[in-house]
């Protein structure tokens, strides 16, 4: 089948939808959104984190960013009490977002992201850069602007941190090509996602690799 | 960021079954521990209780990516993905620029901080784990 050399917007919507389906079985979060004329649409996911201060030494805490509890306690945290002024400090919960949208000119799903405090001040990249994984670091200090870039959401309008999508099709390839071969079908974006993913902060949990495998009946 | 251990999925072995056929595996002993480097720190080997701390790892090259002369591996179960990419890449004498990705199932690849003893827990069959490898310029 010719879908491995061209992924077009109609395969990423199914993709994404079967992903989704997944998402919501665990409880991961993603969901869809259409544009204003449904003409097309993308998949995001929002969530927050903690990430500990390193000016402030507050017990339990520890230089690194860790998983926010659900969002309902984070809410109950008193910004405004003068003691928490040290926990602000020390600890401030910034709010993540991660869309994934279909570039037609590349032909391939690409990774939008941005991250904010809560009060709405965004982070620069060097704090988002600061997160990524260290895998990751020699190559973004390379040529950062080659790996991650400032664009405007083609959807939404607002500027977003981008991971560059020019390279999709060369790391993509194998995993395509050898599904062919092995006769399995793969979900790109699940696939996809859990290659790009943690370059930008992004953990894919393990339960949509089983999902991939439990599909493979399906056909596309 | 740690993720939690996928410790409520339960597989049948069959499903974690690689499809192609594991015969083409060259008929090796159990192969001593990978060479020691910077990746590869030496832990406590000894085993506690019936928990193994070492678990079989299969490594498998994917597309144009060299094919290790070793491919069966006895692995702390501690062992991280990125500290497994690091030893891959050191072993095949891969420049910093180049990416290596690892894969469970052919398809998925788990973060940088995931052990290998969780991934052996979901996608091992027959006493191993095999993870397909891949090199690529991600970002050049």
């Amino acid at each position: 089948m010719e879908e491995d050399e061209f992924f077009g917007e109609k395969t990423f919507q199914h993709h994404c939808s079967e992903f989704i389906k997944h998402s919501q079985q665990i409880g991961d979060g993603w969901e869809w959104r259409s544009s204003k004329d449904c003409s097309d649409g993308y998949m995001c996911k929002t969530h927050f984190q903690i990430k500990s201060g390193t000016m402030v030494s507050h017990p339990g805490t520890y230089a690194g960013v860790q998983t926010c509890p659900p969002v309902e306690e984070v809410l109950e945290v008193p910004l405004d009490d003068a003691e928490a002024t040290e926990t602000a400090a020390a600890s401030e919960v910034i709010k993540y977002e991660y869309h994934v949208l279909y570039s037609s000119s590349y032909q391939v799903p690409v990774l939008y992201f941005r991250a904010s405090f809560l009060d709405g001040r965004p982070l620069a990249l060097k704090d988002i850069w600061e997160g990524v994984h260290e895998c990751y670091q020699t190559r973004l200090q390379q040529g950062p602007w080659d790996t991650i870039t400032q664009q405007e959401h083609p959807i939404l309008g607002q500027p977003f941190f981008v991971l560059h999508p020019c390279k999709t099709n060369e790391f993509m390839a194998p995993v395509l090509k050898n599904s062919q071969k092995i006769n399995r079908n793969i979900n790109y974006i699940t696939s996809w996602l859990s290659i790009v993913g943690p370059v930008v902060g992004l953990n894919l949990p393990l339960s949509y690799a089983i999902a991939t495998s439990q599909d493979e009946s399906n056909a596309l | 960021m740690a993720e939690e251990p996928e410790s409520v999925l339960q597989l049948p072995s069959t499903a974690a079954a690689s499809g192609e056929g594991l015969m083409d595996v060259s008929p090796e002993t159990a192969t001593p521990e990978p060479p020691s480097s910077a990746a590869v720190s030496p832990g406590t080997e000894e085993p506690s209780g019936d928990t193994k701390k070492k678990i079989d790892i299969l490594l498998k090259a994917v597309g144009d990516t060299p094919i290790m002369k070793t491919k069966k591996w006895a692995v702390e179960r501690t062992r991280t993905i990125q500290g497994l990419i690091d030893f891959i890449k050191k072993f095949l004498k891969l420049v910093a620029s180049e990416q290596l990705f690892i894969y469970v199932n052919q398809s998925f690849a788990p973060s940088p901080d995931q052990e290998v003893g969780t991934l052996y827990e979901c996608f091992g069959s027959d006493g191993k784990l095999v993870l397909h490898y891949c090199k690529s310029q991600a970002w050049g």
